[in-house]
């Protein structure tokens, strides 16, 4: 493996060449091109163009690529023009990711704050265990979305897949699509609103009615992406409670007649 | 009576009847903490043939014995340079106290060795007592920071532990109180049951992705151990090594929890003599002996455990409960606290409760108060000078200078099962059993 230095940004980046816009801001510098880089190489050079206080920068064919900016600590924006793979933008704080493509399993995994759009589908576990910050998915999301979910957003603009948000424990998910089956199994708190089907809820997870409040919530999360809440027959899951503490079954209680 | 003989049923001992009627009472399985309490073949069950006419030994106090340790040698640009054999097991703020946490990561560091976090994050003061900590990556991932993560000395991917391989943590509600709550952004006063799969891998393949991420996310600097619980450790320790482990650590059935099912405790995993063996087996099998470090745990108690670990081929040894007993845990002293929780000194594990009487395995304030930091890590670090002593005792009454020197030659089997297990033959014969 050859080590990437930052000196070699040079080839990467021309920000001197590039107009400034009228209002002064940054702007974006020359595309990141994966091709013949390393995942170390890459994820060096998206730490080295942060450094210079860039806006934005446009990554070019990461053609499915695992690990591509984790560990980032940038609210630079990164512009992925494809597919990535596992992992695209886990363990985060301040990401702002924009993915035009499919990504792979655990999207924004433990991500502490910040934004990811997945413009295509996220495959299995996408926002696994995240922290914070939220993460879009445009179209569908796989197996076991949410799961873990410890205080960050998810929306899902298309279906969910089995075993979501399981063992969640804060935060949010907004599914405008279906959920499949065993949704919700043991979380302990959060909430998941469901615009389609359930399948079938998980252990512990039961449907209550939306307040006003929360359709107020939709309306602004879903009104990003020009999505009218109304337009769905949301339903809210949450944590029914029952699992918190052990408790022993009520044999003459369940056989009351 | 005429004839009092008590018959006692060897099926329905008394301890067996006690089991059926408490289930009974309580209509779920029995949780405690501790560890295995069934005897198993043991590390004790080998002995040392030291030097006599065919080997030299080395004067016993004096003479030099290095004990420098290495671990993360093989893709880490900072690997773990300790200076005795023996580190801390991960045991997570939540199942013990503060001060427990904070004393543990003293003795580490005056002894110039590791200690490790839990299942509960990261303590700002742990990482301050600490001059090399690792950070636990746990299925529940609570408290998992990627802050701390940059912070840490060396990640230890945990897919499992020895008193529980296969199954998740607990932590009943009395533990969890407002601070231990927030950490892990769980509700106050749940019984807590952490996930026993990981939320963002599942399979060994993935388990290399995995750790590419965490390595991306520290440039490569830190080495990554892969922590497992003894069940078929020859697959398992191959598939570790093929993800990208530097270090496994492996831990034997005898390992310790803060609370589990008793069942997991004593009907699951292999103990800790056979899985060392099985371990090794394994890494030389595919070539990576000396390459991937192996730490080991779980009933580990004195300088005769190190070094025969050591002489099985482990490069180290973890010790979690015997760290917590050097500071206390068992201790005669507020008795009448061991006997509120219907247990006394030497036999208590009742750290599922909280009620530690002497403030180890505690989030109670009050208890917590009778164990000052600084003695004791002062306890904990002698006990980890006594028993590096012990091991460099035998190390060189075996002839060697350095502790990592001792070898298999060196030990027998008093028991048929270890003669199995170790591969060894049987003290005073040319037998080894099996083969």
């Amino acid at each position: 493996m050859t080590d990437f230095a930052v000196a070699d940004l040079t080839t990467l980046t021309s920000t001197s060449s590039t107009p400034t816009p009228s209002d002064g801001s940054p702007v974006d510098c020359q595309p990141l091109d994966c091709n013949g880089l390393t995942t170390r190489e890459i994820n060096q050079a998206l730490k080295a163009i942060a450094a210079t206080g860039q806006a934005s920068v446009t990554v070019l064919n990461p053609t499915g690529r695992h690990n591509l900016a984790v560990g980032l600590e940038t609210s630079m924006l990164i512009r992925f023009e494809g597919s990535v793979g596992y992992y695209c933008g886990g363990l985060s704080d301040h990401a702002n990711l924009d993915i035009q493509g499919n990504c792979g399993w655990s999207v924004g995994e433990n991500l502490m704050s910040g934004q990811i759009i997945v413009r295509g589908d996220a495959s299995a576990n996408a926002a696994a265990t995240a922290r914070g910050g939220k993460i879009c998915v445009l179209g569908n999301a796989g197996a076991r979305a949410g799961i873990s979910l410890k205080g960050a957003t998810l929306i899902v603009l298309g279906n969910i897949g089995a075993g979501s948000a399981f063992m969640m424990q804060q935060g949010r998910m907004i599914v405008c699509g279906d959920a499949g089956a065993n949704l919700a199994d043991s979380i302990y708190e959060g909430e998941i609103f469901v615009g389609g089907a359930i399948a079938s809820l998980g252990a512990d997870a039961q449907v209550e009615p939306l307040t006003e409040a929360d359709w107020q919530m939709l309306d602004r999360e879903l009104g990003d992406w020009n999505v009218k809440a109304q337009d769905y027959a949301f339903k809210k899951v949450v944590c029914a409670k029952q699992l918190y503490n052990f408790k022993p079954r009520d044999f003459a209680q369940e056989n009351a007649i | 009576m005429e004839n009092p003989i008590l018959h006692t049923s060897k099926t329905y001992t008394p301890e067996a009847i006690h089991a059926i009627q408490e289930r009974a009472e309580l209509g779920r399985y029995h949780i405690r903490g501790f560890g295995a309490f069934r005897n198993v073949p043991r590390l004790d069950d080998l002995v040392f043939l030291t030097a006599s006419l065919t080997r030299l030994p080395l004067e016993g106090y004096r003479e030099k014995c290095e004990t420098k340790t290495m671990l993360g040698t093989r893709y880490a640009k900072r690997p773990i340079e300790l200076e005795i054999p023996i580190t801390i097991a991960g045991m997570s703020f939540g199942a013990l106290s503060r001060n427990a946490k904070v004393a543990l990561g003293q003795a580490a560091t005056w002894m110039g060795t590791s200690t490790t976090t839990g299942d509960g994050g990261m303590l700002a003061a742990e990482r301050e007592a600490s001059a090399q900590l690792v950070y636990q990556c746990l299925p529940s991932r609570y408290g998992f920071d990627p802050k701390d993560l940059k912070k840490a000395d060396a990640v230890e991917i945990v897919v499992g532990q020895g008193a529980k391989p296969g199954g998740g943590g607990l932590l009943l509600g009395q533990k969890v109180n407002q601070v231990v709550a927030g950490m892990r952004s769980l509700p106050e006063g749940v019984d807590q049951r952490s996930p026993c799969r990981h939320p963002d891998w599942i399979g060994p393949d993935d388990l290399r992705i995995k750790i590419e991420e965490l390595r991306e996310a520290t440039d490569w600097q830190i080495p990554i151990y892969v922590k497992m619980g003894a069940t078929r450790v020859k697959d398992d320790v191959k598939l570790a090594v093929k993800a990208g482990a530097d270090v496994i650590v492996l831990d034997g059935m005898e390992g310790g929890t803060a609370a589990t099912q008793s069942i997991f405790q004593e009907h699951v995993g292999i103990p800790t003599l056979p899985a060392i063996v099985q371990a090794v087996e394994a890494l030389k099998e595919i070539g990576v002996y000396g390459e991937v470090q192996l730490l080991v745990s779980g009933g580990i108690r004195s300088g005769p455990d190190v070094a025969k670990a050591l002489a099985l081929g482990a490069d180290a040894v973890s010790i979690g409960t015997a760290s917590l007993i050097a500071m206390g845990c068992n201790k005669p002293i507020y008795v009448e606290d061991y006997h509120k929780l219907g247990t006394e000194p030497y036999h208590c594990h009742h750290c599922h409760t909280g009620l530690c009487p002497v403030g180890i395995a505690t989030q109670e304030a009050s208890l917590m108060e009778r164990l000052p930091v600084e003695e004791a890590a002062t306890h904990v670090a002698n006990y980890l000078q006594a028993m590096v002593m012990e091991t460099q005792a035998i190390a060189r009454a075996c002839g060697k200078s350095n502790v990592h020197n001792l070898e298999r030659e060196d030990l027998v089997a008093l028991t048929l099962e270890a003669s199995a297990m170790a591969k060894l033959p049987l003290a005073g014969t040319d037998f080894v059993m099996g083969q």
